[in-house]
């Protein structure tokens, strides 16, 4: 219940999506773990807006993070949508277009 | 006491749905479980006393991004989702090898090592403010903060939203061949 | 104006000696009280869960000249109790290659999003279970749970009518969530505070302080968000996810006995939140047509009668339109939501906002007092 708890929390749920975004090959599953990582940094801002200082500003940030999350989501997956339609598959390792 | 049973309870739903995340080999439970850590977030932002927050995640993330992922899936044919890429050891497609969840998770280990120290160390910097039971109300002052100190965030994010929704059309819509 | 059930009955005597029955212990009192309370108001609205279909059936039969259930019980009123016990004496069935987790899971989800949403009804100007500051949020977002859980239903089912279903019935929650979250706004921005406490403290009085007849464009926004919330529950002309002549069952095809009971009961119980909140915003809720200074339990009962029979009123308003409308094709649906639920909706809220600025936020009734 102290500050300690909760940024405890919120690097597990860091390290996890970390975790998530590297070890999966699935892109849809890569974009679960970016929400996780952005969720884990969110609650940070409010746990420091809670204990520290006076003020709300940490959740006026963490709005913030949720209204760009959403934005990102959204066309993130919109791209994956795209990449579906070219390449038929959602395997991260089909996208070399860029590789010599 | 209730405050502390909610913040139990909060944190295991979220770190055991977030765990749940990385092992599941479908990715629909996947998403699922993404909901039910989104969930347990929300309970922890009310044991902050962030109740306009909280509130907001349920219906951004529960009501918007969830359902945006499930149809993310199911329009790119979703858990019949098989790589062609490499031998996958018999672990399931969309999970990837032994290789990347090595990787994974010796990089996930390095970060929380270095940094377990530095969190456990904080409250050395920050004097302990022990908080009573009382949650004030956030909604006048997070409005007041929006419109005064905050207020070039709040129209530019309105402007990103703007971008975003035209952009996620525009990449997404269906193509004449 | 931010209370909970507990704090409010914390002002009259018998809290005291309940207090002294529990030593002193505050905690488990207010525990025990929310318990008592919340196991009313789930019986409460599992029987009027229960009592919708019985009234559905009789009201339609009324609609087209037959007489309906009048067999079980005088009147045919105990219906809803063999219709129960059949169900729960079901077979329960699950397709073979179902999805088990995600089948299990969406009746739960769908339960959980609606009884969650019980918490925050305004019964009485006294008997609200948790006056949350951000009460009328909190309810449109919990419902968004019922979003996932029908998509959830028709993935989860592995058979192309429930498939087809539970795209489009997903697609028309979300769709309709937003002309409905925008009139609600246009109240919060009327009423000056997302709590339903503020918002019934602003109705008080005669008819004429409801925030129906506020201003003209509450007044739309009070049909706005019917038609959305009508759509949103899967209700009236809107309910082809549901479809029987054309989806067989849509979503809950594969479903049967007791999780086809768990989807049936949160949709009629969602029908019954969102009557109780279009009655609470718009139709002054538990409101006594006079202002009294004293506050004893009693009132606080008449409260509950009168909000009771203006969310029944619309209740009957919702089954009345299911059986006199035809039903809508799933583009025609979009089209309503996109092309003309959300710009009339966005319209009202900058009308609102207008109306608060130039007039103060006067409704039409004290403007007109006002004058002379």
């Amino acid at each position: 219940m102290s500050l300690t708890s909760y940024l405890l929390i919120s690097l597990v749920l860091f390290v996890i999506g970390l975790v998530v975004m590297i070890s999966r090959k699935n892109i849809v599953a890569i974009l679960l773990g970016i929400e996780l990582i952005l969720n884990a940094a969110a609650l940070n801002f409010v746990a420091y807006s809670r204990f520290v200082t006076n003020n709300l500003d940490g959740h006026v940030f963490s709005l913030f993070i949720i209204v760009v999350a959403a934005a990102e989501a959204a066309v993130g997956l919109a791209i994956v949508i795209r990449f579906f339609q070219i390449k038929e598959t959602i395997h991260i390792d089909e996208a070399t277009q860029l590789r010599n | 006491m209730f405050v502390q049973l909610l913040f139990l309870l909060s944190a295991s739903l979220t770190i055991g749905c977030a765990i749940a995340v990385a092992v599941t080999k479908n990715i629909m439970h996947s998403c699922i479980f993404l909901l039910g850590s989104l969930i347990g977030i929300a309970g922890l932002y009310a044991t902050l006393g962030a109740d306009f927050v909280a509130v907001t995640q349920i219906m951004v993330y529960v009501g918007g991004i969830v359902i945006l992922m499930l149809f993310a899936v199911m329009l790119t044919g979703g858990k019949d989702f098989v790589s062609r890429a490499q031998n996958l050891l018999g672990l399931a497609p969309s999970m990837g090898n032994k290789w990347t969840y090595g990787v994974g998770l010796s990089v996930g280990l390095v970060f929380l090592l270095t940094n377990v120290k530095l969190i456990l160390s904080i409250s050395e910097y920050f004097p302990e403010k022990k908080f009573g039971n009382e949650f004030p109300s956030t909604v006048t002052q997070i409005g007041h903060l929006l419109v005064k100190d905050h207020v070039l965030a709040f129209e530019l994010s309105s402007v990103l939203l703007l971008g975003a929704l035209v952009g996620a059309a525009i990449i997404a819509r269906p193509r004449k061949q | 104006m931010n209370q909970t059930l507990v704090s409010y009955l914390s002002q009259y005597e018998f809290f005291d000696v309940l207090l002294s029955l529990f030593g002193k212990n505050e905690g488990l009192l207010a525990f025990t009280i929310y318990l008592v309370f919340a196991g009313i108001i789930v019986g409460l609205c599992a029987t009027i869960g229960g009592l919708g279909t019985y009234a559905e059936r009789k009201i339609s039969a009324d609609i087209q000249q037959r007489i309906g259930p009048n067999r079980v019980g005088p009147y045919g009123i105990l219906q809803f109790l063999a219709d129960g016990v059949k169900m729960i004496t079901k077979e329960d069935i699950m397709p073979f290659t179902a999805d088990k987790f995600l089948f299990y899971l969406a009746p739960m989800l769908a339960l959980i999003g609606v009884f969650s949403t019980l918490a925050v009804l305004p019964w009485s100007n006294g008997f609200i279970m948790a006056d949350l500051n951000v009460g009328i949020f909190y309810l449109i977002a919990i419902s968004s749970l019922v979003g996932v859980s029908v998509f959830l239903g028709g993935y989860a089912s592995n058979s192309k009518w429930s498939m087809l279903g539970g795209l489009r019935g997903a697609s028309q929650i979300i769709s309709y969530e937003i002309p409905v979250t925008i009139s609600i706004l246009s109240i919060t921005l009327l009423a000056g505070g997302m709590s339903f406490g503020t918002i019934l403290g602003q109705q008080e009085g005669a008819p004429v302080h409801w925030f129906l007849f506020h201003n003209p464009f509450a007044f739309i926004a009070f049909f706005v968000y019917f038609v959305g919330a009508l759509a949103e529950t899967n209700r009236a002309p809107f309910d082809l996810p549901e479809a029987e002549s054309e989806l067989v069952s849509g979503y809950h095809t594969e479903y049967t006995g007791m999780r086809f009971g768990f989807f049936a009961l949160a949709e009629y119980i969602e029908v019954f939140v969102v009557c109780g909140v279009g009655s609470a915003l718009f139709l002054g809720g538990g409101n006594l047509p006079f202002s009294t200074t004293f506050d004893i339990i009693p009132l606080q009962l008449v409260q509950v009668v009168i909000f009771m029979t203006k969310t029944l009123l619309l209740y009957y308003v919702v089954i009345w339109v299911r059986w006199t409308f035809p039903r809508l094709r799933v583009d025609q649906l979009m089209s309503i939501c996109w092309k003309y639920l959300t710009p009339i909706a966005i319209f009202n809220l900058v009308g609102n906002a207008v109306w608060v600025v130039v007039f103060h936020g006067k409704s039409i009734a004290e403007l007109l007092s006002g004058g002379h």
